[in-house]
């Protein structure tokens, strides 16, 4: 092998090393998220994959606190556009539940109360867009305005749309019942006992569970009732 | 006759043995599979599910470039080393050595999809596997044949090789394409739109509609059902029809 062969290899290693040095540092940066292209764009770009694509964009998502070098809060994310690449994927995998499940545990669990609602507010729009296939996450959405917004209002709202799109069985009595559980909770018992009696009126209830579980609930709603007008009176007396 | 293809075809198979297509092929599993593992250790919800749609998409795509490369780099090949010429100036059709080629081939087709099933199995249901393999083969029967056209067309590898990606992307995207042309977001009715608009619908006719074979759909929601097959066989039969006649006029057309 000809020595200048053995030369020019050491001289271009070298050069290179020598090249690298010379180049900018590179230092971490947090990219915005930016919106997200139409779903055929996706589709296209995947070959008419699109339940693959919508696979590596759930793990691209998910990933993105988590930046080369750097890590950002969910706090830092824009969330109107977090729900618009969530859209995005749901409408290239209409059967897949990832983006759902991000949306109410991973995105929806930030201590940010206003990126909280934008999060709850996307569920409950994907939830009237498919009730069957998105109850459960609407019932998460009703504990999570109850308990960690503390807006009974906002709750009772999903918990009202959780019983008025009760269609059939599809939808398990224990999240359709949410309603009565919100307005005792807001101090509605007479109109939550109201509800309970009716619903078991109407007979659309078949399951024998749920109707000992209202039937349950009215016996405990009547004692409540009771202790507060007992409670009425006392005070009553008291201030004769 | 008979005899001239069962030969050819016998000796194509030789040499995709002899070229490790094998392990190439035992290799891209292997490099799937840590990559698969690796993507359900980051799934929060649905891990098979993503696991098995990533990995069907990354399959069918390795599957389609593995044969592909096979098919042109060895007919090139020939071509180049004067083999065509020696084996045309034996008492062999062309049409012989063309089917011969084209079995050959097809033996390869099966055995690159059953190998990729056995990996499927791991993730996916037994029949959806199954189905998803048959439809593969078919798919794959077509990009044998879309390689051969291009070869015998340019004659020079990395020609032939773009002319078979274009067209298998074209086949695949193109009903797509035919959506996104029929309802813009944006109406539109100048000239030379409509002449686009017409352009992509009559691909739409002449090109296969790839996108109803081997769906991930199947393996990730088990959708498959038996009776998807026969369509695809039947435009898969009508395709390969077309491809070979174009295949075997331009080859009687040329001078060797």
């Amino acid at each position: 092998m000809p020595v200048i062969i053995s030369v020019v290899l050491i001289l271009t290693i070298a050069i290179q090393l020598l090249y690298h040095s010379q180049q900018e540092p590179v230092v971490a940066a947090a990219d915005s998220l930016q919106l997200p292209m139409s779903t055929r764009t996706y589709v296209l770009s995947s070959l008419g994959e699109p339940i693959a694509a919508s696979k590596i964009l759930n793990l691209w998502l998910q990933a993105f606190d988590n930046q080369p070098g750097v890590s950002i809060s969910f706090r830092q994310l824009d969330y109107t556009r977090l729900t618009k690449w969530l859209d995005t994927i749901l409408k290239l995998d209409p059967k897949g539940r990832y983006p759902m499940l991000v949306a109410a545990r991973v995105y929806g669990s930030v201590q940010d109360r206003e990126r909280q609602r934008i999060m709850m507010d996307y569920i409950f729009y994907k939830f009237n867009e498919n009730p069957h296939r998105h109850w459960r996450w609407l019932a998460h959405a009703t504990i999570v305005a109850k308990h960690e917004l503390k807006d009974m209002e906002l709750a009772l709202k999903y918990a009202n749309a959780l019983a008025d799109k009760a269609a059939g069985n599809s939808i398990p009595y224990w999240a359709r019942d949410m309603k009565i559980i919100v307005l005792e909770d807001m101090g509605e018992v007479e109109a939550a006992k109201i509800l309970v009696g009716g619903l078991i009126a109407s007979g659309e209830i078949t399951d024998p569970y749920e109707i000992t579980f209202l039937e349950k609930k009215i016996q405990v709603l009547e004692s409540k009732l009771s202790d507060s007008q007992h409670n009425v009176e006392e005070s009553t007396k008291n201030i004769q | 006759m008979l005899t001239h293809i069962k030969t050819i075809s016998k000796f194509t198979i030789i040499e995709a043995m002899r070229n490790r297509l094998v392990i190439l092929t035992l290799l891209v599993m292997g490099i799937s599979f840590g990559m698969i593992e690796f993507i359900g250790d980051l799934s929060i919800t649905e891990r098979r599910v993503t696991q098995v749609a990533i990995l069907a998409a990354f399959l069918r795509l390795s599957a389609m470039v593995i044969i592909t490369m096979f098919v042109v780099t060895s007919t090139v090949r020939e071509l180049h080393d004067k083999t065509l010429e020696m084996i045309l100036a034996m008492s062999v059709r062309r049409s012989s050595y063309y089917f011969g080629k084209l079995i050959g081939f097809s033996y390869v087709v099966v055995l690159v999809s059953i190998l990729f099933m056995f990996m499927l199995l791991l993730y996916a249901p037994a029949e959806q596997v199954l189905i998803w393999g048959l439809s593969l083969m078919l798919e794959m029967m077509l990009v044998v044949a879309f390689a051969l056209v291009m070869l015998f067309s340019f004659n020079q590898i990395p020609s032939a090789l773009t002319g078979v990606f274009v067209l298998y992307a074209a086949s695949r995207t193109a009903t797509s394409i035919y959506l996104m042309s029929k309802y813009p977001i944006i109406p539109h009715d100048t000239l030379a739109q409509e002449f686009m608009d017409g352009f992509i619908e009559m691909l739409t006719w002449l090109l296969p509609d790839l996108h109803r074979y081997t769906q991930t759909e199947w393996l990730a929601y088990g959708t498959a059902q038996w009776s998807d097959l026969p369509p695809l066989a039947v435009q898969t039969f009508i395709y390969l029809l077309l491809l070979s006649s174009l295949s075997l006029f331009d080859f009687h057309r040329k001078n060797f």
